[in-house]
């Protein structure tokens, strides 16, 4: 059988085990192993399977991963994301919808020190819906908005899914997570708006909080103050160069640590366990990008990537169609698989594609992760909508699905507008020298 | 409570005080690369092998962490359609996907054994401290055995559930 024939069956039989509900780490690193003795031979497959393993785990580059990890979840335990969502709801709860656009905020000023989605949802469900029933808001809004916005988690920095595309296609951690700021703020805005054009049309949906002071409004910018210190230290310090990605994780993780200390939000059962949570989805991720090493092998033997880039260079089409066809498979592969396990599979075949084509990588990684970020808000598979179910358990899940359509909405239309104009995306990498 | 039942306990146990050598590994690395980095910038004075230290002490962190997820059920699986299935042909895709990661990380265990011992006989040491490399490859070889463990009482408990009427 040929190398080509032979990874293709690898494909449809990694595809196969998934639908089997193996987990992904297990059946890339399983069906990888298969592969590679099939093509290599049983020998050398052996030992590169402890050597690939062995060296992941114990990878310098990769230990930013468990690094972000662990400074997201400390961020939870120290009670940054309630302060967060206070001061944005002191400043915007009285308007009309005003709590949903509190909502949105305060997931972005949480997504900036916090690089999950689930973890993100999670957080702001558990404080902002509670509130949002107080003032009757409509289910299909409130929920909508918490489980949308999470999704911010994994576009503005740090972002988890971006150090894996970062770690897979070795382009700068720091330019990725540069370059989600601006997608991510304006994503931000489109959800806000998304909000205000549906609360303007049907005022019912989101009646307005109580009226606040502007004493209270200016003491509430308190509530943003750490969480715009972890930002500027972490991100800040990478953007300018002061840090490595690791040790920008290993400061903020600190710093969320000290925060928590300083607050008296974390005592020892709360301290500990956070780390083994933390622990526990670092471990998960790093299984994953084991499961990918040992299957990008296999991948790389099969000369299934080589061939399908220059197949696609020689199509008679221009790169941006093709563009939108993978985009397409992304948007489509969203629905049935989660996201971080979606640009693991997918971004060893695609990525010589991109740059064959000529597109920017750093870009491409932007666009990739707002797809994904599709994928964790539709149907089957929306982790965010499963969260928020299990926040809002006698909310409906077609309610949610439906809450989630207009901000499905938003981020079509910013990932075609990232598309056109991929300086949005670009401009803040291009200011880094490093 | 059945002997498989006891059997998955006393794994999971097992696997909870692993843990615990897995959080102190991510804790020494939060700890370490924040002191070298204020020792470097500020004091100019770094760690000496921090980074030696941090890369054992992830090695250490996710190879003993490892079944954690297993057991919480982090682990990310494709849901939909085992779920539409029948209980019994349910019970059965589980035996036969935990039979297969069992196979797999019982050879994963194997092949770190003999790994280590290229390490313990070619005397391997880290770049920086000089710390030999084998222990680490038995270690890490050791801390997935309570996985293989888990696996195979899933195996056993989803064969139950498949043949029973």
């Amino acid at each position: 059988m040929s190398p080509v024939t032979t990874g293709l069956i690898g494909i449809g039989l990694l595809l196969f085990l998934f639908l089997l509900k193996m987990p992904v780490a297990f059946a890339m690193a399983l069906v990888g192993f298969a592969g590679f003795a099939y093509l290599a031979d049983p020998g050398p497959a052996l030992s590169l399977l402890a050597q690939d393993i062995f060296e992941t785990f114990s990878s310098y580059p990769l230990s930013v991963i468990p690094m972000f990890i662990l400074m997201g979840s400390f961020a939870f335990a120290s009670g940054i994301s309630h302060r967060l969502f206070s001061a944005t709801y002191t400043w915007v709860g009285s308007l009309r919808g005003g709590l949903t656009v509190a909502t949105v905020l305060a997931c972005a000023g949480f997504a900036a020190i916090c690089g999950s989605t689930a973890a993100t949802a999670a957080t702001m469900g558990q404080i902002a819906l509670p509130e949002m029933r107080k003032y009757g808001y409509d289910n299909t809004l409130s929920t909508g908005t918490v489980a949308a916005s999470g999704t911010l988690g994994i576009l503005i920095p740090p972002s988890t899914i971006l150090i894996v595309y970062g770690i897979l296609t070795e382009e700068s951690i720091g330019k990725l997570f540069v370059a989600g700021v601006i997608p991510g703020l304006l994503l931000s805005l489109f959800f806000v708006l998304t909000v205000a054009i549906l609360c303007i049309r049907n005022p019912q949906l989101g009646p307005p909080g109580s009226p606040t002071t502007w004493a209270q409004k200016i003491k509430a910018f308190g509530g943003i103050i750490e969480a715009t210190i972890l930002f500027m230290l972490t991100i800040g310090g990478l953007f300018l160069g002061w840090f490595s990605p690791t040790q920008a994780g290993a400061i903020g993780a600190g710093g969320a640590l000290v925060i928590g200390l300083i607050r008296r939000k974390l005592t020892w059962k709360i301290f500990l366990d956070t780390g083994k949570d933390g622990l526990s989805t670092a471990c998960m991720v790093m299984f994953i990008i084991t499961g990918a090493t040992i299957f990008g092998h296999f991948l790389a033997v099969s000369t299934i990537p080589f061939i399908l880039a220059d197949w696609i260079a020689g199509l008679p089409i221009p790169p941006l169609a093709v563009m939108g066809v993978m985009i397409f498979i992304y948007f489509i592969g969203g629905f049935f698989m989660d996201s971080m396990a979606l640009v693991v599979v997918t971004v060893p075949i695609f990525f010589p594609v991109v740059i064959r084509l000529g597109f920017d990588p750093i870009w491409f990684g932007v666009v990739i992760v707002l797809v994904a970020e599709m994928g964790v808000i539709t149907p089957p598979v929306g982790v965010n909508v499963f969260v928020i179910k299990g926040i809002a358990q006698d909310i409906p899940l077609e309610v949610i699905f439906k809450g989630i359509l207009p901000f499905l909405g938003a981020l079509i239309i910013l990932t075609i507008l990232i598309m056109f104009f991929p300086q949005i995306a670009t401009f803040l990498p291009s200011l880094i020298r490093y | 409570m059945t002997v498989l039942e006891k059997f998955k306990k006393f794994n999971q146990k097992i696997s909870g005080w692993l843990a615990w050598v897995g959080l102190v590994g991510i804790l020494i690395m939060m700890v370490l690369t924040c002191v070298d980095v204020i020792g470097a910038k500020i004091f100019q004075a770094p760690v000496f092998g921090a980074l030696d230290i941090v890369i054992f002490a992830q090695l250490v962190a996710i190879s003993f962490g490892g079944a954690a997820p297993y057991i919480i059920g982090r682990h990310v699986q494709v849901e939909f359609f085992v779920a539409i299935l029948p209980r019994r042909a349910q019970a059965f895709v589980n035996a036969f996907v935990q039979l297969l990661g069992f196979i797999f990380f019982v050879l994963v265990v194997w092949r770190l054994v003999v790994y280590g011992y290229s390490f313990q006989t070619g005397g391997e040491v880290s770049a920086t401290i000089r710390m030999p490399l084998y222990p680490f490859a038995y270690g890490t070889a050791f801390a997935i055995v309570p996985l293989c463990l888990l696996l195979l009482s899933d195996f056993f408990i989803s064969m139950k559930r498949g043949f029973k009427k």
